[in-house]
């Protein structure tokens, strides 16, 4: 393909990537009239190189755009959605056939493809087409034979690229050395000085070509952020949502081999979040949001990696729904599961296997996704996260290693060692001052094990860094140096180094697993004298050598161990502990060998009265504690849900409402019975307080708990009771009271047995009931009518509003049955 | 495997055997840049034109020590550069010698070689200059340490 023609097809292909974007763009805000105006420019230039090459089709086509867009713009026509569509399906088509010029196979004429997008354009369209499928069919499908998919590889060979990038280099080697011998013929016979100018501007144009050959490789993400409006807007029609996407960080520069790799994993954590994470309109707006869902993407570099981040403000994950279904795939035992946080729950989506959408859509596949996303990022050596809050949204964390990246360093020196520590985790360089008569900038001090170093009154923590990397460590003949690091976790400490070379800029390569296994490197770079140095992996290094809190570097190694393991727990040396939110506002502690399982229930399975609080789990009735006292009035559950910790000793059971469960923690100092902190309203079952995680918490005493509630639970198995039949009054005041006593309530005419039933006594003093009934056995309640008895010695009837006398009546019949 | 060719090396007074197709080229190490806390194998980095290779000790990959403890420091090794998964490494011989075909298809390696041995050869050749053992470049840049579970028959597949 001649030069002319790739030019072509190249910046056709541009200039429509950035159209597709402009024009979506500007369908969220068409009061944007320079947006317009651009869109048209690019169009109409793509109208004018088609000509100049003779592409009949893409010149018809883009005059057909171009036309519409003239007349948005001069006010004649607006755009509503099913335009921007047509306009869109235009600029697929003349990208298509693009790609086919690229590959040389011929157009065609095309008439009967084009022809319905070019009508599309028309106004009036939609109505038309909704009469005529087989065009709406013709809009859709038709396509020319042509390439089945556009190349996926980079436009140019990878393994060319790396030899001129490496040919690139050694001519900077090669200048190096002739730098060199220059310098010393200079002091030998003497060279003619023009012999200078002429390799200074060799030198200075191979820094230039040396600089422009590494940024070939690299690529701005903007790329693969460029197609993401367009694939938002398809899919939340798609998928009846309404989503608007916030993208930044465009200009971060990733290897374009990277670019490709993660573009997969990108598309398919784009549609979970539309299809599964954010809401429908109408549930949105029920629920208080807004009806447009917010999908945010944004990339930086810090260090050796990239961090791309997508989160949206939909539903969350549902940690339940995850849960469960560890279990039934039998992942995982339910006990586990309980005791694990949320955050460990969440991070079972990337196991294979799970999937929790009923059936698989379409767009969102049977949850075969997160966990091949996960092992894709991880071959080449990335990273994914999530965190997710109930009800408000989802963030995924993608961290890519820049395999290839230009990393700002500066190179430092101890002893004959040279090592590289990337410049965005240096805060500061201090050099201590000479103990000559001069007050130290730098002191230093131990306690214990640790050094610290003191510079501008802080104290930090401070590593040689010899030691760090078991270095033999010479008598020092010069002072240390203190290079002071900030990792992202906002963390400080310090590395003492012998000496500070240079700031320089290096190009940074990956190092073979042997030597990433030390955990102390990041990779290796090449420095201008051709020796190559190793790119310290400070974060690494900060925990290899506790400079830092091991519980703020949340590491993914937490994940390979069992959550539940108190084995695991009791290296810790203390008692593991589930931490949670009390109805009376304070952070309570339960020993975790108590839980049996965090439950879940709906206001309805709760009753409550003034002897005290009850919860119906599984069919059994079992004792409830924890809620605000009954006489304070109705309870105010979010969602109607209420949190329970299940509590056993192994043969009774006690729930304990609480209104946020927090977290699993590890109690290790002991329980201090402080008078007072115990018996205080609600709470009687308090052993005392405990710092638990830096916070006080009160401790829940088992004993007293189980000695008050230790028995078994009532199965509810009730006992079923009649009412009288022919009395209407049974049902509305009778039936209450029944139920109260703990009975089922049956009908007259329920079939099924009972073991009391009511009857109603007549008039004549003779049982009006129903004596084709069968029963045997059954307890009959004789009730009468009126307050009085006609006969009161004989009478063994209840007066019918006689709450007491039936309430005991049923209960004596119950104590003959239970 | 037969009328393949193979670069004969020398280590550790055994003739090895490479696969020629596995080698990239062989070179002459200059300077050698020691990391610290590698595994005892890994004997550094070192620079090929404008490219970092890691350097591997065969002897001590394979869990063999030099026979004379006088490093010869005077000579620059030889090393043979392979790429194992991306990566690419020198791997140091007491010598190159020839390259040559290979005349029989590998036999299991006979157990009196050692357990280093038996874990690094793919198996025992024929050719022109003798029997050789066919080495396998993933053993022998993973080394002796203790992850790695390279199972003997793995290897001879």
């Amino acid at each position: 393909m001649d030069d002319l023609l790739a030019d072509f097809v190249a910046e056709t292909r541009e200039m429509l990537e950035a159209s597709e974007g402009e024009l979506i763009a500007w369908e969220a805000d068409p009061s944007d009239h320079a947006r317009l105006d651009t869109i048209f420019r690019f169009v109409h230039t793509v109208k004018g190189n088609c000509g100049f090459f003779d592409f009949p089709r893409l010149e018809r086509l883009s005059h057909a755009a171009e036309g519409t867009l003239a007349e948005i713009r001069s006010g004649e026509r607006q755009a509503d959605a099913e335009l921007v569509d047509a306009v869109l399906a235009i600029i697929d088509r003349i990208s298509l056939l693009n790609d086919m010029i690229e590959a040389g196979h011929d157009m065609g004429d095309g008439d009967v493809g084009d022809a319905p997008l070019i009508a599309a354009l028309e106004p009036g369209w939609s109505a038309l087409a909704q009469k005529s499928d087989e065009l709406c069919a013709a809009l859709n499908t038709h396509t020319p034979t042509g390439p089945a998919n556009a190349p996926r590889s980079i436009r140019l060979p990878v393994d060319l690229l790396d030899r001129v990038m490496s040919g690139v280099s050694d001519m900077v080697l090669a200048r190096n050395d002739l730098a060199r011998r220059l310098r010393e013929a200079e002091f030998g016979s003497g060279l003619d000085p023009a012999v200078d100018g002429s390799f200074d501007r060799l030198s200075t144009i191979l820094v230039d070509v040396r600089e422009a050959v590494t940024r070939m490789r690299m690529q701005r993400i903007a790329h693969l952020f460029g197609a993401l409006p367009r694939l938002v807007r398809d899919l939340s029609a798609e998928l009846g949502k309404l989503v608007v996407v916030d993208i930044d960080g465009h200009e971060v520069e990733l290897d374009r081999e990277m670019i490709e790799n993660i573009r997969d994993p990108l598309t398919h954590i784009i549609r979970n979040a539309i299809d599964h994470g954010i809401e429908s309109p109408s549930s949105r707006i029920a629920t208080g949001k807004k009806a447009e869902g917010l999908l945010t993407i944004s990339a930086w570099q810090s260090g050796n990696k990239i961090t791309v981040m997508i989160s949206d403000d939909g539903s969350g994950l549902n940690e339940n729904a995850i849960a469960a279904k560890a279990v039934a795939n039998g992942m995982l035992t339910q006990n586990v599961v309980d005791a694990m946080s949320r955050d460990d729950i969440l991070q079972l989506i990337f196991e294979p296997g799970l999937s929790t959408k009923a059936e698989a859509g379409a767009v969102s596949g049977r949850g075969v996704g997160m966990d091949v996303v996960r092992s894709n990022l991880e071959r080449i050596g990335g990273t994914i996260k999530t965190t997710s809050s109930p009800g408000q949204g989802t963030m995924f964390a993608l961290e890519i290693p820049l395999t290839l990246g230009i990393i700002a360093g500066l190179t430092v020196g101890v002893g004959d060692y040279r090592f590289a520590i990337p410049r965005s985790y240096i805060e500061e360089i201090a050099h201590s001052m000479s103990a000559a008569g001069e007050s130290g900038e730098l002191q230093f001090s131990q306690v214990g094990e640790r050094r610290f170093v003191t510079f501008r009154d802080r104290r930090i923590p401070v590593l040689r860094l010899a030691e760090a990397l078991d270095l033999k460590q010479h008598d020092r003949t010069y002072d240390p140096i203190i290079v002071i690091v900030r990792l992202a976790s906002g963390e400080v400490f310090a590395i003492e180094v012998d000496a500070v070379f240079d700031h320089e800029d290096l190009v940074v390569k990956p190092l073979p697993p042997a030597i990433m296994e030390t955990g102390v490197y990041a990779g290796t770079t090449l420095l201008d004298d051709g020796n190559p140095i190793l790119m310290l992996d400070m974060p690494s290094i900060a925990q290899q050598n506790n400079l830092v809190d091991p519980v703020r570097i949340r590491s993914a190694h937490n994940r390979d161990d069992e959550p539940a393991d108190d084995t695991a727990n009791a290296q810790a040396t203390g008692t593991p502990m589930i931490v949670c939110n009390s109805f009376d506002d304070r952070r309570i502690a339960v020993r975790m060998e108590l839980l049996h399982r965090i439950e879940t229930v709906g206001a309805d399975a709760l009753d409550r009265d003034s002897s005290g609080d009850r919860v119906v789990i599984d069919g059994k009735i079992l004792p409830l504690i924890g809620l605000p006292p009954f006489a304070n009035g109705a309870l105010d559950l979010p969602n109607d849900r209420l949190r329970l910790l299940h509590l056993t000793d192994g043969n009774a059971t006690v729930l304990y409402a609480v209104k946020t469960v927090l977290d699993s923690a590890t109690m290790s100092n002991p329980v201090s019975t402080t008078p007072g902190s115990g018996n205080s309203g609600n709470n009687n079952y308090v052993e005392g307080l405990a710092l638990i995680d830096g916070e006080v918490a009160t401790v829940l005493d088992g004993l007293t708990l189980f000695r008050r509630y230790g028995s078994a639970s009532v199965p509810v198995r009730k006992l079923s009771c009649r009412l009288p039949s022919g009395e209407p009054w049974a049902k509305g005041i009778l039936a209450p009271l029944i139920k109260a006593a703990g009975y089922r309530v049956l009908a007259a005419t329920d079939p099924d047995a009972a073991d009391v039933s009511f009857t109603m006594s007549g008039p004549d003093d003779r049982a009006t009931n129903d004596t084709d009934r069968d029963e045997p056995q059954i307890a009959t309640i004789r009730l009468r009518a009126s307050a009085e008895s006609p006969d009161a010695d004989n009478d063994d009837t209840i007066y019918r509003y006689d709450r007491d006398g039936v309430l005991a009546a049923l209960a004596k019949a119950a104590g003959g049955r239970a | 495997m037969i009328d393949d060719l193979l670069l004969m090396t020398q280590i550790g007074g055994r003739t090895a055997a490479f696969r020629a197709v596995d080698v990239q080229s062989v070179i002459e190490l200059e300077q050698i840049s020691h990391v610290p806390l590698a595994p005892p194998h890994i004997k550094g980095l070192t620079a090929l034109r404008s490219q970092a290779l890691t350097v591997v000790d065969c002897l001590k990959a394979l869990g063999l020590s030099a026979k004379s403890e006088q490093a010869d420091d005077t000579v620059a090794p030889q090393a043979i550069v392979v790429i194992v998964e991306g990566h690419s490494y020198a791997l140091i011989v007491d010598d190159v010698r020839d390259v040559t075909a290979c005349l029989t298809q590998p036999r299991s390696v006979p157990g009196n070689y050692g357990v280093g041995w038996a874990r690094a050869a793919t198996g025992m050749v024929e050719t022109a200059q003798g029997p050789a053992l066919l080495m396998g470049i993933e053993a022998i840049v993973a080394g002796t340490s203790a992850n790695v579970d390279v199972d003997v028959e793995h290897v001879r597949g």
